[in-house]
């Protein structure tokens, strides 16, 4: 028994001792550097300032607008990645010819580095010679090129357009299998009773994948959050902050203003709302769609 | 007939989307193959005239990506091993005993999942220059390795527990220790479960930007996201160049995903969906 109990600490230990080296210690170390001034140059000098940081980051203007992007940025894409995805799932869900290899095909954004994504869309959208542009054109849609990307006010749409393009295989992912552990029998007794197509997916199918809609929805809302890889391909924020989202911010206070005490307040808020969301996520998690 | 209307909607719909998915990663990869004045043009060329591998001459002589590439296959690959390994270890544990901390370690797992990498940088960077380690690949693979280990013991327990318990105590009652049955009766049912975590880790690894840019300074051991961070800051950098780069930068984790998809998929739902 003891020596059991021995192996699975020892079996446990390399994952436990990484998460606390690498994640675990550094958010509390995190949390400590947010009541500092500490920059890239004083990295051993660094000197508390109480909420010096947080003052800041609030009172400066634009920090409004960054939480206003945020919502914006997080609220249309899960939106729209929910909407395309479970349509793409309806459509997958009955058998047909060449349906693993076509799933195999349409899911392919899924594994891509974001931040590589953001810089192809950044061509196809470009305001010379972007392919988007052309296409629109020769439709007769658009009568002069959109600067989509460096133009406030397509800006915000365009980023959320990509991650939507990004996102959608996730979604159908997940969506497919809540689908397929639908029993048939609830369909078969519905054809029975004469139901309409439309009413088969409002009171059958909608109302038994909910659980599993509710549990992605928490996670993409948590994930397109921290999600600036594409927004920094694309804008970095840009064009006069029409894109800057908190997590945008946070690596631009690191990367141009090397204020890393600052960052870490930023980080800090950043991580208050993504409890929030977590324990939301965990505990709708734990009552019915997964199991812990 | 309304039968065959909502068919014919479904393959439409099929095929839009399809096209939609597919169309980015070909407009890239003829972009990175045209004449450099084809890039360019107005009115836009859709196909190249020509074939040039000009944009990847250059990539690979004058821009050093053959160095980046290896670097980020260096790290990528070490840290999914080590990964891959640590999260089979806990995840096995996690999903066959039962102890006082379980549920506690289970939290935590799914609580650090969801910390981002770019969120953690600073803390970790101080760490790290404490311990002289910053700009060096060695730093990368470690932190890496601990996102790795994270959600790679979260997909590793689900695949334990979807394997019944029973086929490890028929070995245990044929005389096999409990080391034996794992190597000899597991592994080789769980092999294309491992190849999912480990192809998991190696992308994530791979695609990483945030803390490389933060870490590396060091031109010959930038990776190849860091190279193209750096390429757009670049003055002078074409865009058939970039495509290049972009192709470079993508092709590696769509082959893998190729080969793995399948089991992937299976291991993300399993992890998340009661399966």
């Amino acid at each position: 028994m003891k020596r059991l109990r021995f192996w699975i600490f020892l079996m446990l230990l390399p994952t436990f001792a990484l998460i606390f080296f690498i994640n675990l210690y550094p958010l509390v170390r995190g949390g400590v550097i947010s009541f500092q001034r500490l920059t890239v140059f004083t990295l051993n000098r660094p000197r508390f300032i109480g909420f010096e940081n947080y003052r800041t980051l609030i009172t400066d203007p634009n920090f409004w607008n960054i939480i206003l992007n945020t919502v914006v940025w997080i609220f249309f894409s899960v939106l729209f990645q929910l909407v395309f995805g479970f349509i793409l799932a309806l459509l997958l869900v009955k058998p047909f010819k060449g349906r693993g290899l076509y799933m195999g095909v349409v899911f392919y954004p899924w594994a891509l580095s974001g931040f590589a994504i953001g810089l192809l869309w950044s061509w196809i959208l470009n305001g010379q010679f972007g392919i988007l542009n052309d296409i629109l054109i020769k439709l007769h849609l658009i009568k002069q090129p959109i600067s989509f990307l460096s133009d406030p006010r397509f800006a915000m749409f365009s980023v959320i357009m990509i991650n939507v393009w990004y996102g959608i295989p996730f979604f159908a992912i997940m969506l497919l299998a809540a689908l397929q552990s639908v029993p048939k029998e609830l369909y078969e007794a519905a054809q029975i009773d004469g139901a309409t197509m439309w009413h088969r997916l409002v009171r059958i199918t909608i109302p038994c994948i909910k659980p599993a809609i509710t549990s992605t929805v928490l996670l993409r809302i948590i994930w397109v959050m921290n999600f600036p890889d594409i927004i920094y391909g694309t804008t970095r924020g840009g064009p006069a902050g029409a894109t800057n989202i908190l997590s945008v911010q946070m690596i631009n206070i690191v990367y141009y203003q090397n204020n890393f005490g600052k960052a870490s307040a930023l980080g800090i808020i950043i991580t208050g709302v993504l409890l929030a969301f977590s324990v939301a996520y965990l505990i709708v998690a734990e009552k019915g769609a997964f199991e812990l | 007939m309304k039968y065959r209307v909502l068919s014919i909607l479904r393959v439409l719909g099929l095929i839009v989307y399809l096209l939609f998915a597919v169309f980015p990663l070909v407009w890239i990869i003829l972009t990175s193959i045209k004449p450099i004045n084809e890039v360019y043009s107005f009115p836009i060329k859709y196909l190249p005239s020509r074939i040039s591998f000009d944009a990847y001459r250059y990539l690979f002589s004058f821009a050093r990506f053959q160095v980046y590439f290896k670097n980020s296959f260096l790290v990528a690959t070490v840290s999914a091993l080590f990964s891959t390994s640590f999260s089979l270890m806990s995840g096995y544990v996690l999903s066959r005993f039962q102890f006082k901390l379980k549920h506690f370690l289970l939290l935590t797992l799914f609580f650090v999942q969801m910390l981002p990498t770019y969120l953690l940088m600073i803390p970790q960077f101080t760490m790290f220059s404490k311990l002289k380690l910053t700009n060096t690949l060695l730093s990368i693979v470690i932190i890496y390795t601990g996102f790795g280990a994270a959600f790679g013991a979260i997909m590793a327990r689900a695949f334990f527990k979807s394997l019944p318990k029973e086929i490890e105590e028929a070995a245990w009652i044929d005389g096999c220790s409990r080391f034996e049955a794992l190597l000899k009766v597991v592994l080789p049912v769980f092999l294309p479960n491992v190849g999912a975590i480990f192809s998991f880790c190696f992308v994530n690894s791979w695609n990483e930007v945030f803390t490389a840019v933060l870490f590396i300074h060091s031109d010959h051991k930038m990776t190849v996201p860091v190279a193209l961070y750096s390429f757009v800051s670049k003055a002078g950098i074409q865009w058939n160049v970039m495509a290049a780069g972009i192709v470079v930068a993508l092709l590696p984790t769509v082959l893998v995903f190729a080969i793995a998809q399948r089991y992937i998929i299976q291991g993300l739902t399993q992890g998340a969906l009661k399966g």
